[in-house]
């Protein structure tokens, strides 16, 4: 069977390519494109290290088909980073917080706690372990993980309320 | 590293015409809606074979919620996170509701479907003990035309269903919940993301102390999701005192037949089964009495 070519939004940029039609947007994402912020650890959907925005929305890409994304806007990890360089607040909220331990699971940690932190300003400590279901940390560490979380949610609202004021 | 099988074709149809055709010209493909499932399968049980896929996840037909007459019709490949986000389910089929929610992580449910959830026919499906208490039909569509079924006459055992070559189930279709019916869904996973080792739907509707109507529905306790129809006509016309709650637990844990395995024990399925009527009922009465 022959390549199909699609066309998505990678992080912003327009990127048509050539792929095998069952491949993986992991594959396409780590191999055809050089991205490999994006982890895979158990390649079944269980431990979210493979997690990227499709659309807004997380999903595992170990589990989505690229030709999927066909039309879809995609973010990665490495599309969090602004112009010039600079960090998320999720990012830095991850560094200050002591949030990465080995590192393997940060990247889909983070891309889970951008969306969830789109839907939830003030989230409970309850409410971000309920959002990280399919996210495992092999390190354990899970307190300073949601620690970051509720940083980067507390650094948000005060960004608004200056946002606000400014206005 | 890309993997053999990833060469086979991949179809997109964009309608449900499309699709049946996509199917009658390719026999040996496999349909696809959220993938969860069949991707993990596919990789685990049939490494590097290629199995052409046709997704139904562009199919514009079974992407739509709408209200049929006093019916509401759900499309099978809409994502479960929609489903559960569509205006009026959470109140009306909190059973249903509280089933997705449990189902998976957010990123499953992003993509998974209730098409998929169904079809993919595990005993522990979590929507279809929730779905079977809402008395749920199933529309299948092939090129013959258009059938309903029972939701409870489509689940046949294990990755078995009622489905045909070249039908697709298109739609999941949901009578008005009983009035007044309180509803609960219980579940235990070893952990979240886990597969049920039990998972119990209730649908109750209580007049003063009486108790009108009782529907039940387990899961990962059986070949496939079933209703406890023993248990539901103890509890009907009862006032649900403790010896005849104690009855419907019997009735229950008589009507199963659970399996051993990594999970749990039979024997702890069968127990937990029984706490979880008891909690079930409680909880839909307090539901019940919560909206009268």
């Amino acid at each position: 069977m022959s390549d199909v070519a699609i066309t998505f939004e990678l992080n912003g940029r327009t990127t048509p390519l050539r792929i095998q039609p069952q491949l993986r947007l992991i594959d396409v994402l780590r191999d055809s494109l050089g991205l490999t912020g994006t982890k895979e650890g158990c390649s079944e959907g269980e431990c979210g290290a493979c997690t990227v925005l499709v659309d807004g929305r997380t999903v595992n890409s170990c589990l989505f088909p690229a030709i999927e994304a066909d039309g879809c806007k995609v973010t990665t990890v490495e599309g969090l980073v602004g112009p010039g360089g600079c960090l998320s607040t999720v990012q830095e909220a991850f560094l200050e917080g002591g949030g990465v331990q080995c590192g393997f699971c940060t990247p889909g940690m983070i891309m889970t706690a951008a969306e969830f932190l789109e839907e939830h300003a003030d989230p409970t400590e309850a409410e971000i372990r309920e959002a990280l279901t399919g996210n495992l940390c092999r390190c354990t560490g899970y307190v300073q993980i949601v620690d970051s979380i509720q940083r980067a949610a507390h650094r948000h609202r005060s960004d608004n309320r200056q946002q606000g004021a400014e206005t | 590293m890309s993997q053999p099988m990833s060469a086979a074709a991949y179809h997109r149809p964009r309608s449900l015409r499309e699709a049946l055709s996509c199917m009658d010209q390719t026999p040996n493909a496999r349909l696809i809606a959220g993938g969860t499932d069949l991707l993990v399968k596919q990789r685990k049980e049939r490494p590097g074979v290629a199995a052409p896929l046709i997704s139904l996840r562009s199919v514009s037909e079974l992407r739509q919620i709408d209200i049929d007459g006093e019916r509401l019709r759900i499309g099978s490949a809409v994502p479960l996170t929609d489903v559960a986000a569509s205006p009026g389910l959470a109140e009306r089929f909190p059973v249903l509701v509280d089933s997705i929610r449990v189902l998976g992580s957010r990123q499953i449910r992003n993509v998974a479907t209730l098409g998929g959830n169904l079809c993919n026919a595990s005993p522990a499906a979590d929507t279809a003990p929730a779905l079977l208490t809402l008395d749920a039909t199933v529309e299948l569509v092939g090129t013959d035309g258009t059938r309903e079924l029972p939701l409870a006459e489509f689940l046949h055992g294990p990755g078995q269903t009622a489905l045909m070559p070249g039908e697709i189930l298109t739609a999941v279709i949901l009578d008005p919940p009983p009035p007044g019916a309180g509803m609960a869904f219980l579940r235990k996973g070893r952990v979240k993301m886990d597969l049920a080792i039990v998972s119990l739907a209730v649908v109750l509707s209580m007049d003063g102390d009486v108790c009108v109507q009782a529907r039940l529905a387990a899961g990962a306790v059986a070949p496939v999701p079933l209703r406890l129809d023993a248990a539901e006509s103890i509890l009907v016309g009862s006032q649900l005192d403790a010896a005849t709650i104690q009855r419907a637990q019997a009735a229950a844990q008589a009507a199963i037949a659970p399996i051993s395995d990594l999970r749990s024990s039979a024997d702890y399925r069968r127990r937990l089964l029984g706490v979880y009527v008891k909690r079930g009922v409680s909880a839909a009465v307090h539901a019940a009495g919560g909206r009268s």
